[in-house]
C-alpha cells in the first residue's frame, strides 16, 4: 500500500509524541491536534502531549477482514480510548494483547510501533498504539 | 584520574517484547536434538511482535532511560543507536527515535555497527564525548530483532529486547564509570554479507578465538589498567550469547558464578545482541547498592569487547523506581507457536 510521504512527515511528532491540542476556551482535548476546537470552535488552542498519560479502554473492535497492506496483522485491533487526566478520546490501533484479554475499562498506555509499511522496501510508518499496562495482572501468562 | 571518572549513567531503562518461543519447540521443528536447550542453558526466547523493529523497542528503552534521567531531552546531544537489524539499510533508526524522544534537532544522530558491540562502543564514545564537554548527555540504545536462518543452531538463541543508557556528568549519576578497556581484531566468527537476510558463523569458532579471547582480552587489560581483582567487584556482567558461556568466561577470569547469575538474563530470553550485555547491566542496577562494583564486557563478532568497571552511588535506589524494570518485563511473557513466530518475524515468504 502506498504512503505519501509528506502527510506522514508532517505528522510524524504527533504521532511519535502523541501531541493533542487542548481548547483554551472549554478544557477539551483533541487527538489529532487541531487548530479549531472541535467542541466550542474556537481557535485558541495549546499543544499538549499526552506520551506520559495512560488511558481507558472504552470500545474495541477485532478486524479479520482488513484492507491490503495489513494482512500481516490480522487479526486487527482498534480501540477507543481515553486518557485518563485530560480525557481525549483516541481512536488507534491496540497491541500486545489476545482479543479475549480486552475488558472495557482496562488501563491501556501509550507506545510507538510499525503501524504500516510499503512493501519490503519502501516507507515504515511508525505511530501509537495502545497496550495493556505493562504491570497488570488482567494478561494471560504462559 | 581516567576520563571515565567524570562520566556516569544518569538513566536506564529496558524493552522485552511479551512473547516468548520455548526452544523445545524449535528442537522439535527442526528435528535437533531434543536437549539441546538445555546444553544451551535457554530456556525461552523474546520474540518481537509484527508490528515491532529495533526502532520502536528502542525508543521504549529510551523513554524508559529518560524518566529514571528525569532530564530534558533537549539537552540530549547525541542519540547514538547500536543494532544489526536496522529496519532501514540506509536512513537512520537513530533520528526517529531522536524526533520521539524529543531530542532533535541539535543532537547528533548516528547507527553505529559492530554485531552485537555496536552499543558499547558507542558508551565509551560518548564518555569521551561528555568528559570532554563537548555534549552534556548522550543516550545510547542497543536494540535488536536477531535475525537466524530458521534451522541454524543461530535460531535458538536469536531473540529481540532493548535497554538504553544516558551518560552524563558523575555528580548526575546513579553509577559512574571508573576506567574501560578495549580489544579488537579482525576475526571472522560471525557475519552477514550486503544483501544477505542471515547471518553466518564459524560454529565452533564463535568460542575460543572469538567469544573468549576477545572477552578475556579487555577484561585483563582493565583490570592490569586499574590494578583491581576479580574479588573487588559485586557483580559481573558479559556479552550473553546463551546461558553457559557467561559462566565459563567468569570462570576463566576468576569470578564466582553467584556474581554473574543476577546479571544473565539470556536463559528467560535468548540473545538479544546489542542489548544482551546491557540489560544484564540495567537488571543489575536494580538490585545493587549505593558503592558496589560492576564490571560489564560486552562482546561483538568481528571481533571485539570493552570492559568497564562501574561504581553505584546513592542515586540508584530513587532512579530505580521511575520507570518499568527488567523483572517487570520478564514477568510480562506470552508463548506463542513456531507458526506465529515465523509470521512475526518474516520468516515466512510473501508476496506482496
Amino acid at each position: 500500500m502506498r504512503i505519501s510521504i509528506p502527510p506522514s512527515w508532517r505528522t510524524r511528532v504527533y504521532r511519535y509524541r502523541l501531541v493533542a491540542t487542548k481548547c483554551k476556551k472549554c478544557g477539551v482535548t483533541l487527538y489529532p491536534p487541531s487548530n479549531i476546537c472541535r467542541h466550542c470552535g474556537s481557535r485558541e488552542v495549546d499543544q499538549v502531549e499526552l506520551a506520559n498519560e495512560k488511558a481507558r479502554l472504552i470500545t474495541w473492535t477485532v478486524i479479520y477482514s482488513t484492507m491490503e497492506g495489513f494482512e500481516k496483522q490480522r487479526p486487527l485491533i482498534i480501540g477507543i480510548v481515553e486518557t485518563t487526566e485530560s480525557k481525549a478520546r483516541i481512536l488507534a490501533p491496540l497491541t500486545d494483547v489476545l482479543p479475549g484479554e480486552l475488558k472495557p475499562g482496562m488501563i491501556m498506555e501509550p507506545v510507538i510501533r510499525r503501524i504500516r509499511e510499503e512493501g519490503e522496501a519502501g516507507l515504515v510508518h511508525y505511530g501509537v498504539a495502545f497496550r495493556p499496562e505493562l504491570t497488570t495482572s488482567a494478561l494471560n501468562t504462559s | 584520574m581516567y576520563p571515565e571518572e567524570k562520566t556516569g549513567i544518569v538513566g536506564w531503562g529496558s524493552y522485552i517484547p511479551r512473547w516468548r518461543l520455548s526452544l523445545k519447540e524449535i528442537a522439535e521443528v527442526w528435528g535437533f536434538n531434543p536437549e539441546q536447550p538445555e546444553e544451551l542453558g535457554v530456556s525461552e526466547k523474546s520474540v518481537a511482535g509484527v508490528d515491532e523493529d529495533a526502532v520502536t523497542m528502542g525508543i521504549e528503552a529510551a523513554r524508559n532511560a529518560l524518566m529514571r534521567a528525569g532530564i530534558n531531552p533537549k539537552e540530549i546531544g547525541a542519540v547514538w543507536f547500536g543494532t544489526e537489524s536496522k529496519p532501514y539499510a540506509v536512513k537512520p533508526s537513530a533520528t526517529i527515535v531522536a524526533e520521539a524522544i524529543g531530542a532533535t534537532p541539535y543532537s547528533m544522530a548516528t547507527d553505529w555497527e559492530f554485531a552485537c558491540r555496536a552499543a558499547s562502543e558507542a558508551i565509551r564514545a560518548s564518555i569521551g564525548a561528555v568528559a570532554s564537554g563537548l555534549i552534556k548527555y548522550a543516550l545510547v540504545v542497543g536494540s535488536d530483532t536477531a535475525q537466524a536462518n530458521p534451522g541454524d543452531v543461530l535460531e535458538f538463541t536469536a531473540s529481540s529486547a532493548a535497554t538504553a543508557l544516558i551518560i552524563g556528568s558523575r555528580e548526575e549519576s546513579a553509577a559512574y564509570f571508573e576506567a574501560s578497556a578495549t580489544y579488537v581484531t579482525d576475526t571472522p566468527d560471525f557475519w552477514r554479507r550486503d544483501h544477505s537476510k542471515y547471518p553466518l558463523h564459524g560454529e565452533a569458532f564463535t568460542g575460543e578465538p572469538a567469544y573468549f579471547k576477545h572477552i578475556v582480552g579487555s577484561v585483563k587489560t582493565l583490570l592490569e589498567k586499574t590494578g583491581l581483582k576479580p574479588e573487588d567487584f559485586d557483580y559481573a556482567v558479559f556479552h550473553q550469547p546463551n546461558g553457559t558461556f557467561p559462566l565459563r568466561v567468569a570462570r576463566m577470569l576468576g569470578f564466582p558464578r553467584e556474581k554473574v547469575t543476577p546479571g544473565l538474563i539470556t536463559p528467560y530470553i535468548g540473545n538479544s545482541y546489542n542489548s544482551s550485555a546491557l540489560i544484564g547491566l540495567a537488571r543489575v542496577l536494580e538490585i545493587a547498592k549505593p558503592g558496589q562494583r560492576i564490571l560489564l564486557a560486552p562482546f561483538g563478532s568481528g571481533a571485539g569487547s570493552d570492559a568497564y568497571s562501574i561504581v553505584v552511588t546513592d542515586k540508584v535506589e530513587e532512579r530505580k523506581h521511575r520507570a518499568p524494570i527488567v523483572d517487570d518485563y520478564l514477568k510480562r511473557k506470552y508463548t506463542v507457536s513456531y507458526s506465529l513466530y515465523a509470521k512475526y518475524r518474516g520468516l515466512v515468504y510473501r508476496v506482496e
